[in-house]
């Protein structure tokens, strides 16, 4: 049974001034009410939730006389998308998104899960199930009728954008490919995550074309999902058990100091944080050695730059005179590592390329939280600022005739559905751009530039 | 590498980082979490009490002597202070969100003028062109007291109680954090001719709790901004100057303050007991709320957009871990992330981290007082029964709220010894010791005038 302890994450919230910086800045409580904010769902709630006690079903009964009754979270508490955006703006450390984390837990513990949140937890499942035949697992998800269906049996939204089926999985390319793989006495690891595996491989093989360019055998283990998705839907147990798996999978490699690099920024940050955190796992000694391996790419790519060992032979992207402007997001999994800009500080190397930050604080989506029939509208309202954003950068450029709009770039994979969905607008991951420049992947076809 | 890192996102902060980076130099600013410009009324106040007097200050120039000679502003003189303010409402002109001094006859906002053009009481070499220079206005409090302010956003001047129309102090049946009847009965206790009033803003929303941002986005709204003046037109009568709280929207803050100027004054031109004439000010004004602060927010917003203009990145939610050091000379820093330190190299570092309550220095249990970030050498009593004196509003304030981080002219931080810590080391602003901000009314002023001159001498030293 999991227990609510009261570890690093529950300790912050005495560090609470009652400010109102995160009321302020949360993208969810500003577009629906809903969600009354992080203050009030957070720190200020929690204080009268009975912590340290085991949960069970009675202590959802007021009357059932068991320790903690009637102080399960209220409901609100599963309108937090977890977009992080709280804590990056809390000026007094605290932990707010966790603690609303683990109140929905504490929910999920006493009432249980509906079938549809435990199905988008399960997006290894999905994915592993849809690659058997992805031209039929498409067609079957994402005609009109299965999507109208899925909504009103489910609750899913019928317009949410949902991935498609790759028609090869990243490890089908990697055994297709093996004999053009390098081999290399310098070693690291790649975590591909769901999505690469089965619906955006091309993610993967660009990081694998850029790490072998500097040189690097990319290994790439056994893996499963992060867990990230049942932390999300308060579905702890399960996550435990996928995070455990994770560990001892790639505790051999963290042994031999391999770096652990991902491309998933919320898989990474699961590894490094979330999981260890939310599951009472501070303790435990391989998730501690996984949490210090893992990097996200681009910040590992960031210290071989600042260590002058990233090749330099970086071509333009444009194919015109005309500049490459690029929207870049860098999604609130990515704010959530607190390492800064890491694809930006990269990015920046390569010649002609317009970057265009964007300050938007979330595109809506937070995972699987878009989703949701019933949150579905909330994300798209969140996501407005962003897609504005980026409105106005296709408008400026037009207008002055400086060159035209073609891409948005996010390192998160969720986040690039959304963009592509309020946009309309492809949305690339940094690391295809990166290998772009290097000359070893199309852009435009989204596979490596030999056609392999 | 960076020529500067400046660890802390507020005000001082912030306008450190615009000077910096307006002096050709490589700059960003990493912080913890959110400035504490999020909390403060949005106004400058430059020095409205000096140590141990009951009087507020009514000009700042001419009370500068009565410091103590270690105050920050003895170190920058009057010279300095004013060139920082200059330029400060340089950028707030240009940006579209001006401040001024109530005594200069006040014009609408105008959004977007070139930064180069100047308020219109400026030279450009920076110096106030008024006939009293460093005079303090009166604005009014959210519990209806006097507060000493130097600038202030144009939306707050006309509530200068220096001027004696009459006031209408309006509140917002949904909005309960303002108290309209408290703030008139307190200005009728000081001899001002106020009263009080409210309108619903059951039209424009169904919740009965807002707080100011939400009724402020909500007034951001073309609809909305119509209604509100429809309404609050109706309370007022001829004559009267009309005192919100500061909600009065945030992107299109100005549209709804033209509005409702233009409002007010039309039913005054139709209403037959006007005859004041037109008078120079506008008809409207903010009362600063409790938190979050609208205006302080505009204030936040208008400072990071132009430093993403000028090209300098701001990172929120980076806390300072780590610090290495040869000799006298920071090499790097390092701040937490959810894995492995990230660390940080520039040539010069900035300390603005604040005071107590922005994080810059904390207290603990046993009484000890530390400088969060560096450790460096504090001017705080370091035994708990030192830090405060019995009364609250004690004249002397507290020796805790006082202590700081000594610096020399060129605002380096100085071991006990008087040398200074680390020959690429600057602080600014509320960590400074010699000062009591809160009490002297004078942390904006601190923030912009040490801000800036911390900033001109990394330049100068490059």
């Amino acid at each position: 049974m999991q227990t609510v302890s009261l570890n690093s994450v529950g300790m912050t919230l005495d560090a609470c001034i009652k400010c109102n910086i995160c009321t302020s800045y949360c993208p969810v409580s500003e577009v629906t009410d809903s969600f009354p904010g992080p203050k009030y769902a957070a720190p200020q709630s929690e204080r009268f939730r009975e912590i340290g006690l085991p949960l069970s079903e009675a202590a959802a009964d007021p009357n059932s006389g068991a320790p903690g009754a009637g102080h399960s979270p209220d409901a609100s508490v599963d309108y937090c998308s977890g977009c992080r955006v709280c804590n990056e703006v809390c000026p007094t450390g605290v932990r707010i998104a966790e603690i609303n984390a683990r109140a929905r837990a504490r929910m999920v513990a006493t009432q249980g899960l509906s079938l549809r949140n435990r199905l988008l937890g399960r997006n290894e499942l999905m994915g592993r199930a849809g690659s058997f035949a992805p031209g039929l697992a498409n067609f079957i998800l994402h005609n009109p009728l299965s999507r109208r269906l899925a909504a009103v049996l489910f609750g899913v939204a019928a317009k949410a954008p949902l991935p498609r089926w790759h028609h090869e999985t990243l490890n089908r390319w990697l055994a297709r490919t093996r004999a053009q793989r390098l081999r290399s006495e310098r070693k690291v690891v790649y975590f591909h995550g769901c999505a690469t595996q089965y619906y955006e491989p091309f993610v993967g093989i660009a990081a694998i074309l850029v790490l072998e360019h500097l040189g690097y055998e990319v290994v790439v283990p056994p893996q499963n999902c992060c867990g990230l998705p049942m932390l999300s839907n308060g579905e702890f147990g399960a996550a435990e058990g996928y995070h455990r798996r994770n560990v001892a999978s790639l505790a051999d490699y963290v042994r031999a100091g391999y770096p652990i690099l991902g491309t998933s920024t919320s898989c990474t940050l699961t590894l490094k944080e979330e999981a260890p955190e939310l599951l009472d796992l501070e303790d435990d000694a391989g998730s501690q050695s996984l949490k210090f391996a893992t990097w996200d790419i681009f910040e590992w790519l960031r210290d071989g730059l600042d260590q002058g060992q990233l090749p330099s032979d970086l071509r333009p992207l444009n194919r015109t005179e005309q500049p490459f402007i690029l929207p870049y997001h860098a999604p609130c999994q990515l704010r959530a590592h607190r390492i800064g800009k890491p694809a930006l500080d990269v990015l920046a190397r390569i010649p002609g390329l317009d970057l265009r930050e964007s300050h938007a604080r979330c595109c809506g989506i937070a995972g699987t939280y878009g989703y949701k029939t019933e949150k579905y509208q909330i994300a798209m309202d969140v996501g407005a600022e962003l897609f504005d954003y980026v409105a106005a950068q296709a408008e400026e450029s037009d207008s002055v005739a400086a060159g035209s709009v073609s891409f948005t770039a996010c390192d998160s994979e969720t986040c690039r559905w959304q963009l592509e969905h309020g946009t309309g607008l492809p949305s690339l991951h940094p690391i295809e751009l990166l290998a772009a420049s290097y000359g070893l992947y199309d852009l435009q076809a989204r596979r490596p530039a030999d056609g392999n | 590498m960076l020529d500067l890192l400046i660890i802390g996102a507020g005000l001082t902060g912030l306008f450190a980082a615009y000077t910096a980076a307006r002096a050709g130099l490589r700059v960003r600013v990493i912080a913890k979490g959110m400035g504490a410009t999020h909390w403060h009324a949005g106004t400058i106040d430059l020095l409205g009490y000096l140590p141990d007097v009951e009087e507020p200050v009514t000009n700042w120039m001419h009370a500068l002597p009565a410091l103590p000679s270690s105050h920050p502003y003895r170190l920058l003189g009057e010279e300095t202070i004013t060139k920082a303010l200059g330029s400060f409402q340089r950028l707030t002109v240009a940006a579209g969100l001006p401040y001024e001094r109530a005594h200069a006859n006040m014009n609408l906002p105008v959004a977007s003028a070139s930064e180069e053009q100047t308020p219109h009481n400026l030279e450009p070499d920076g110096y106030v062109r008024d006939a009293t220079p460093g005079q303090n206005c009166q604005l009014i409090s959210p519990v209806g007291a006097a507060r000493p302010v130097y600038l202030a956003p144009a939306a707050q001047l006309a509530g200068n109680l220096e001027d004696e129309q009459p006031l209408v102090i309006v509140g917002l049946e949904g909005m309960p954090d303002f108290y309209p009847a408290l703030i008139a009965e307190n200005l009728q206790k000081q001899g001002h001719r106020a009263r009080s009033a409210t309108v619903a803003l059951s039209p424009l929303t169904r919740r009965s709790d807002n707080s100011p941002l939400q009724v402020a986005r909500m007034l951001d709204q073309p609809a909305a901004q119509a209604q509100l003046a429809k309404m609050v037109v109706d309370v007022v009568e001829a004559g009267e100057r009309v005192g919100l709280p500061a909600v009065l929207g945030l992107s299109a803050h100005t549209r709804l303050l033209t509005q409702l100027h233009e409002t007010i004054v039309d039913r005054g031109s139709r209403t037959s007991q006007s005859h004041d004439g037109p008078r120079a000010g506008l008809a409207v004004f903010e009362i600063p709320t409790l938190p979050p602060s609208v205006p302080g927010m505009r204030l936040d917003t208008t400072l990071r957009a132009q430093l993403a203009r000028l090209g300098v990145r701001v990172e929120i939610g980076m806390e300072v871990c780590g610090v290495g050091a040869t000799n006298r000379r920071i090499e790097w820093i390092e701040t937490e992330t959810g894995s492995r330190p990230l660390r940080h190299r520039a040539h010069n570092y900035m300390l603005a981290t604040g005071g107590i309550l922005g994080g810059g220095i904390r207290g603990d249990r046993c009484g000890r007082v530390e400088e969060t970030v560096f450790n460096l050498p504090l001017s705080a009593p370091q035994t708990r029964s030192q830090w405060l004196r019995p009364l609250f509003l004690d004249r002397q304030g507290h020796p805790v709220f006082q202590g700081g981080v000594s610096v020399d002219a060129r605002f380096r931080p100085l071991d006990q010894a008087g040398a200074p810590v680390y020959d690429n080391l600057w602080a600014a602003g509320a960590v400074l010791a010699h000062t009591d901000p809160i009490r002297e009314r004078s942390r904006e002023g601190i923030a912009l005038a040490t801000g800036y001159a911390a900033a001109t001498a990394v330049a100068s030293g490059l």
